[in-house]
């Protein structure tokens, strides 16, 4: 089918205001926050706007007759390529379809529609004292449907693990245009072991088995009260130790963040007015819970960091809190700065490893950026071993870009030899594919079974994930 | 001027990341929630323009003239991108591809010649003091205002038959023992349309032992000029007043405008003059420019006597964008607020979001303009207050506006206003 034909296919199908037809339109959707596209934006061949099942529906039963490529979009957020069609096709914006369809609070559950945002959906939900745990760093514009496609985490996890636990059923427009519910038809339960977990499977699964329309999630109550530890390290190997050494103490924070010295670095020249201590690593932990058990958890942490920190300090008064988080929640920003000619890409930026290789890791992140002469800032959730890698450089110089290149290359392998991943939290999208083979050698084989029984006329979003 | 040269262009464009985070403040995008109206996507437009990918049209023009410049984004940028001036300098850059008569007639010549702009003010006031709307259109005036001409007379039809500048000398003597020679920079707004507020301006200031002049050859700031694609006229424009101003030996230059202020600010000339010859003498102008509620509260430290008449009225305050997001300040106006005996200040939801005017966005897009004026409105109201107060004579207009839309029957005043009449009660 010929694009023109397509362009008018759609329109007849959903209406003229939910579909983008015009060539210059459709450029706004060939990007995501991937440095991919930021090198090679591939626009789509029509962008549409679905507000109901039945919408998705019609668009998925034409793109499985005619063979068209389908890929679903929440706020295009992501870092992998995972919303873009790089193989042509129809961009599915499932992101204007924002509503809160039920707030169960008596089976504390609720029920959104995919392009609600996630802190939205918090505003709300604090209202009846519930939250929706997990907390990505674009909280503010992520979409909840993106978070199930890409079983999304954050600062957290630690506590909280990623979407996929709160998820208690889904439904989903399939590949051919059918529509199931999983998790039960007609379940409000939370717990469910009745049948294969086809919850567990979409999750995470980035668009390439079908699209969710529609998300049964559990929510928790609302911590009453939040505390703030920083401890200060000169040898970079103590912090994971402390680390450790909090959770051999019975201590589960709500996160715990890195900071090495060259995101500490990055914050005091971007914001010297937060002083950040010159250090080899800074540790930040966040506990919640009861006003009681917060203080008791805060000086456990004091004591047991203390051990191994030139200082650690406490905090629980909310501008103290602020004051302390703040060299990490500008991090990404100073990231962005290190350079006035450059910029932090968004390229190996998500590699996992086991907690007791994170120092290893960071040093050997660092020797490798000193190899091939890039500048790098690093960061990340050290209490799960997630580290955020931020190469900086000019993206408008071939030279620099083909270094980076090789560069994030290597990091992904890295990743592996350290007995991780090349993505905690991210996904894999159009940019990490090629790792497939060696991270999970013969389980592709058996992701791809799966995705051909969903997906047989292979039209939902190829090009991702293996 | 070479577009691919100016420095945003040249060092911001690669600092995008797209990471999304000028989607959530957005006020246009709130409203649409489609990609072609998000910063980011203005961004990468701006880009597709440098590298060639796509023409300087019309059609590139609407989409990045969709941005109300409210500089949201900006002030929210994690990797500090000026989106605003990209915008702008692409608008300018489309703009010289594709001249339009109309735009010409009103930029390059009436809004370029202060004499001209008020006559004909004063003829739309007349027309419309005597029912008359037919005459100011056949005048050809309102026909050349951007956007729709129904909008455009609907948002316009309480125009003041005096502007500012014939209500109010050039030099205004101090009448107590003068502390400070003070340039008050008339701005187009302020003169035509609330012209009460520099009256009262120049009552407060004079009362504080300043005096005033409002020199008689200044012109517009050039604001209006950046946003509808005509940077070089916004140059000429400030080049003009930084050799009328630099000519006086003033202590301060003070504006009750919000956008002036912006547009005459170190930030705006950089800007505009980055490495040419003028840039010198347009920083030592901006170092001298302050917003009227600063200059009362930083400078003159105004303190009020407590009367026992003064009246308990409830207040609340929007901050104008060019305020709060280019110069971010915020604080000045709610402190002269709180120093005027009687006012009690109540804060409304998200002050600080754009209330939709941003000069002639509101006619260009009215529709839009509207959508975003009633969510403002919504939580202005909901205050409970008797008078609506802000620094910027586009948001007093388009609130005034508001406010009859809502039939909210309360004022909508400069704080200046308020601080006049409690020295005259």
């Amino acid at each position: 089918m010929d694009t023109s034909q397509l362009k008018q296919e759609l329109v007849q199908l959903l209406g003229k205001d939910k579909v983008l037809t015009q060539d210059l339109d459709l450029m706004y959707y060939s990007y995501d926050s991937s440095f991919l596209t930021k090198l090679e934006p591939a626009p789509p061949n029509a962008v549409v706007f679905p507000k109901s099942t039945q919408d998705v529906q019609k668009v998925v039963e034409f793109a499985y007759q005619n063979r068209i490529n389908i890929v679903p979009r929440g706020a295009g957020t992501g870092e992998t390529g995972g919303c873009i069609a790089v193989q042509g096709g129809i961009v599915m914006d499932l992101s204007t379809w924002n509503e809160i369809i039920e707030i169960d609070v008596k089976n504390m559950q609720v029920i959104v529609s995919p392009g609600v945002i996630h802190a939205e959906l918090n505003n709300e939900l604090a209202k009846y004292n519930l939250f929706f745990p997990p907390d990505p760093g674009s909280s503010m514009m992520c979409t909840v449907g993106g978070m199930v496609a890409n079983n999304a985490s954050g600062l957290r996890a630690v506590k909280y693990w990623a979407t996929e636990p709160y998820i208690l059923g889904l439904e989903v427009v399939m590949p051919n245009g059918d529509v199931i519910i999983t998790g039960g038809m007609k379940a409000r339960c939370i717990k469910n072991v009745s049948g294969i977990n086809l919850t567990k499977l979409m999750v995470g699964s980035e668009g390439i088995l079908g699209i969710v329309t529609r998300i049964r999630l559990r929510c928790f109550p609302k911590p009453k009260a939040r505390g703030i530890a920083m401890a200060v390290f000169d040898n970079l190997d103590d912090a994971p130790a402390v680390v450790m050494d909090v959770y051999q103490a019975g201590i589960l924070p709500s996160g715990i963040e890195i900071l090495d010295s060259s995101a500490i670095k990055a914050v005091n020249d971007f914001k010297p007015q937060i002083k950040l201590p010159d250090a080899e690593a800074i540790l930040l932990f966040e506990v919640d819970g009861n006003p009681p058990s917060v203080e008791y958890e805060g000086q456990v942490i004091q004591e047991v960091a203390g051990r191994k920190a030139r200082t650690v300090e406490w905090a629980t008064e909310p501008k103290r809190m602020a004051e302390l988080w703040e060299g990490r929640s500008v991090t990404a920003a100073a990231s962005a700065r290190v350079r006035p000619d450059g910029s932090r890409i968004f390229a190996g930026e998500d590699i996992s490893v086991p907690i007791s290789r994170v120092a290893d890791t960071l040093r050997a992140l660092r020797d490798l950026a000193d190899q091939h002469g890039i500048q790098i800032v690093n960061y990340g959730h050290i209490g799960d071993g997630n580290v955020h890698t931020a190469p900086v450089i000019n993206p408008e110089i071939p030279q620099e870009v083909e270094k980076v290149i090789k560069f994030v290359d290597e990091v992904h392998l890295l990743a592996i030899e350290m007995n991780g991943s090349t993505t905690g939290e991210h996904g894999v999208g159009a940019v990490r594919r090629a790792y497939a083979e060696l991270e999970h050698g013969k389980a592709v084989e058996y992701m791809r079974k799966i995705k051909e029984s969903f997906d047989p006329a292979g039209i939902m979003n190829p090009g991702k994930v293996f | 001027m070479d577009f691919k040269k100016l420095p945003p262009v040249q060092e911001q464009l690669m600092k995008c990341v797209r990471c999304g985070k000028c989607r959530s403040v957005c006020p246009v995008f709130a409203e649409v929630g489609i990609e072609t109206t998000a910063p980011r996507g203005h961004v990468f437009m701006v880009q597709m323009l440098r590298d060639g990918k796509v023409e300087p049209t019309n059609e590139v023009y609407e989409r990045l003239g969709q941005c109300l410049l409210c500089e949201t984004c900006s002030i929210n940028c994690p990797s500090g991108i000026d989106v605003h001036e990209l915008n702008a300098a692409a608008r300018s850059y489309i703009y010289d591809n594709n001249p339009s008569v109309g735009k010409e007639l009103l930029f390059e010549t009436l809004w370029t010649k202060p004499a001209m702009l008020r006559s004909s003010a004063r003829v739309m006031s007349a027309a419309q003091k005597l029912g008359l709307q037919s005459l100011a259109r056949k005048t050809g005036l309102t026909k050349i205002l951007p956007g729709d001409l129904k909008e455009a007379e609907q948002m316009m039809d309480n125009i003041p038959s005096k502007s500012a500048r014939s209500r109010l000398s050039e030099i205004n003597l101090a009448r107590e023992e003068k502390k400070y020679t003070v340039g008050y920079f008339l701005g187009c707004g302020t003169d035509l349309f609330s012209p009460n507020v520099a009256v009262a301006a120049v009552d407060v200031l004079t009362r504080n032992g300043c005096e005033v002049i409002i020199p008689k050859d200044m012109k517009c700031c050039g604001l209006p000029h950046i946003a509808n694609g005509k940077i070089e006229t916004a140059q000429k424009l400030a080049a003009h007043n930084i050799k009328v101003l630099n000519a006086y030996d003033f202590d301060y230059i003070v504006t009750d405008c919000a956008s002036c202020s912006s547009a005459l600010s170190r930030k705006n000339m950089e800007f505009l003059f980055a490495g040419l010859k003028i840039e010198d003498a347009a920083l030592a102008l901006s170092e001298k420019v302050l917003d009227l509620t600063v200059f009362l509260i930083d400078v003159l430290d105004i303190r009020l006597p407590q009367k026992k008449t003064a009246e308990k009225i409830r207040v609340t305050y929007h901050d104008p964008c060019h305020l709060a997001n280019a110069q971010l300040i915020k604080d000045h106006p709610r402190e002269l607020l709180r120093r005027i005996p009687g006012i009690q200040l109540a804060e409304m939801k998200a002050p600080n979001t754009c209330c939709g005017g941003s000069g002639t966005y509101s006619t260009t897009h009215y529709e839009m303009s509207m959508k975003i004026l009633d969510k403002k409105m919504d939580n202005a109201m909901e205050t409970g207050a008797k008078i609506l107060t802000t620094c910027c004579p586009s948001c007093i207009m388009q609130l005034s506006y508001g406010c009859k839309r809502h039939n909210w029957d309360v004022q909508v005043l400069h704080p200046v206003e308020l601080l006049s009449r409690y020295y005259q009660s």
